[in-house]
């Protein structure tokens, strides 16, 4: 995955990225506006480049995207075919080799029913550069499993906080095994190419050796249908979002599956008035709740919660 | 030896064009095959030229697999680019004219359609122009090359006469 940010970009521009390629592992963003500065967010912190490729803190010195240069970008990250993006774009992102995450704004065209048929003259670019984290998952694997099988379990967080990297770790270290457990096949939904970055179906990020992915599909429609399909030991799904996808984890949850799934919230109680199902429902089918939270603008594993309220 | 290098003259004319017959309608059963991927399997155009390789036949084949690698390779330069670059090196040994290239390189020049009806019409326009030139050279093309033997082994023995 080193570099491979720069292979988003056509060869006429490419000069101007390889610092940034290089400092891959310190990007988290790279936004791209039509006749506006280019900005990325290095280690947190705002810069900009400048019309040498190299980062500054004035807004003066910074380079001025045109509109062509977005187009052409845009272009190059749909191979040269946005209709096979179509999709894609009508969500509002490419997920691209690397796992990357190109984000897109412009003029919506709409469908006679209200949906969004297309986006048209796309002047906003918001490249989300994919880190996976091997490892992240150590801190929590010990209380996890029990009897060398994984628990349910529920991650709560708020936006931001590593949910989906200690997620995205969990699965590679169940899937691969570790000195807990051995290896079990997990099969996940990635509905929005997040987790394993898949391009062309392909995860982009290690997943594990026995894990299988469905990309791109509803998580309430992917989870039963893994179930018929590969039968997986361990099932997960990233942002758990309506009451659809939490009546079908039950259901997973009913044929024997473990399962592994992430929400937004700050603790319990708030996702629980979110769904507006009760403590006893969520302890149906989750026995750990992990609560994520920051600390001095690091990401941490506030809490660990078992079943009943008891907290690790 | 004289008559025999007038007919050959002839001959080959006419083989010329029975080749660029030929080659028309090879380069007229790439878009078509092209036409199918993006319609029935929505793939993008780099994608569809690593599919349909296994299709063609030399010196096409290894033509489209090279374009497949190099864009899956992703060197940043444009498909437009790659696949003209590939493309001129095969139609170096075919008998095709300039505009009957231009013609087949049209649908790399317009690709930036989100929609695939569009990307599709591209495509049946440049198979219409090569069809319609195909068409008009098959009409005459009979006749054509008899004119061209004739010709070559007329010219031949004129240049006997002339010569003696």
């Amino acid at each position: 995955m080193e570099n491979s940010i720069l292979q988003l970009f056509p060869l006429s521009t490419r000069c101007l990225w390889q610092k940034t390629a290089r400092e891959q592992e310190a990007i988290q963003e790279i936004r791209l506006r039509a006749g506006r500065q280019a900005i990325l967010y290095r280690d947190g912190r705002e810069v900009f480049l400048d019309r040498q490729g190299e980062f500054t803190d004035s807004p003066e010195q910074a380079r001025i995207v045109p509109q062509k240069e977005l187009e052409e970008l845009l272009e190059h990250i749909c191979h040269y075919s946005p209709y096979a993006f179509a999709e894609e774009l009508r969500r509002g992102f490419v997920t691209v080799a690397g796992g990357h995450r190109v984000g897109v704004a412009g003029q919506a065209v709409m469908e006679g029913d209200g949906s969004i048929r297309t986006l048209k003259n796309i002047s906003y670019v918001n490249i989300r550069v994919a880190h996976q984290k091997k490892g992240a998952a150590d801190g929590v694997l010990a209380a996890i499993y029990a009897g060398g099988i994984p628990q349910n379990a529920l991650i709560i967080s708020p936006p931001g906080c590593g949910k989906t990297t200690l997620l995205r770790d969990l699965i590679r270290q169940i899937s691969d095994g570790n000195s807990y457990g051995r290896g079990m096949t997990v099969g996940v939904v990635d509905e929005r190419s997040e987790l394993a970055g898949s391009f062309l179906g392909r995860p982009q990020n290690d997943m594990g050796m026995r894990t299988d992915v469905l990309d791109a599909c509803p998580k309430e429609i992917g989870m039963l249908m893994l179930l018929r399909s590969m039968s997986p030991r361990v099932i997960a799904i990233d942002e758990l979002g309506s009451e659809g996808e939490l009546k079908a984890l039950g259901q997973a949850s009913a044929c024997g599956c473990r399962i592994l799934a992430t929400v937004h919230g700050t603790d319990r109680r708030d996702v629980e008035r979110r769904f507006g199902v009760d403590t006893k429902e969520w302890e149906k089918m989750f026995d750990l709740f992990f609560i994520l939270g920051k600390e001095k603008g690091k990401c941490i594993v506030r809490r660990i919660e078992e079943k009943g309220g008891r907290i690790c | 030896m004289i008559f025999g290098g007038c007919l050959g003259l002839g001959v080959w004319y006419r083989f010329r064009m029975n080749g660029r017959i030929r080659a028309l309608r090879s380069l007229r059963y790439i878009l078509e095959l092209l036409a199918g991927e993006v319609r029935y399997g929505q793939a993008t155009l780099p994608e569809c030229c690593g599919h349909i390789a296994r299709y063609l036949s030399p010196p096409f084949d290894t033509a489209f697999e090279e374009i497949g690698r190099q864009m899956a390779e992703n060197t940043g330069r444009s498909f437009g680019e790659i696949f003209r670059q590939e493309m001129d090196r095969v139609f170096m040994s075919l008998p095709l004219t300039e505009e009957d290239r231009q013609a087949f390189y049209e649908f790399t020049l317009q690709t930036g359609f989100a929609d695939a009806q569009m990307q599709l019409r591209i495509i049946e326009q440049c198979m219409e122009r090569l069809r319609v030139t195909q068409e008009q050279l098959e009409k005459g093309n009979a006749e054509k090359g008899r004119m061209a033997v004739g010709l070559g082994a007329m010219g031949g023995l004129l240049l006997i006469l002339v010569l003696w």
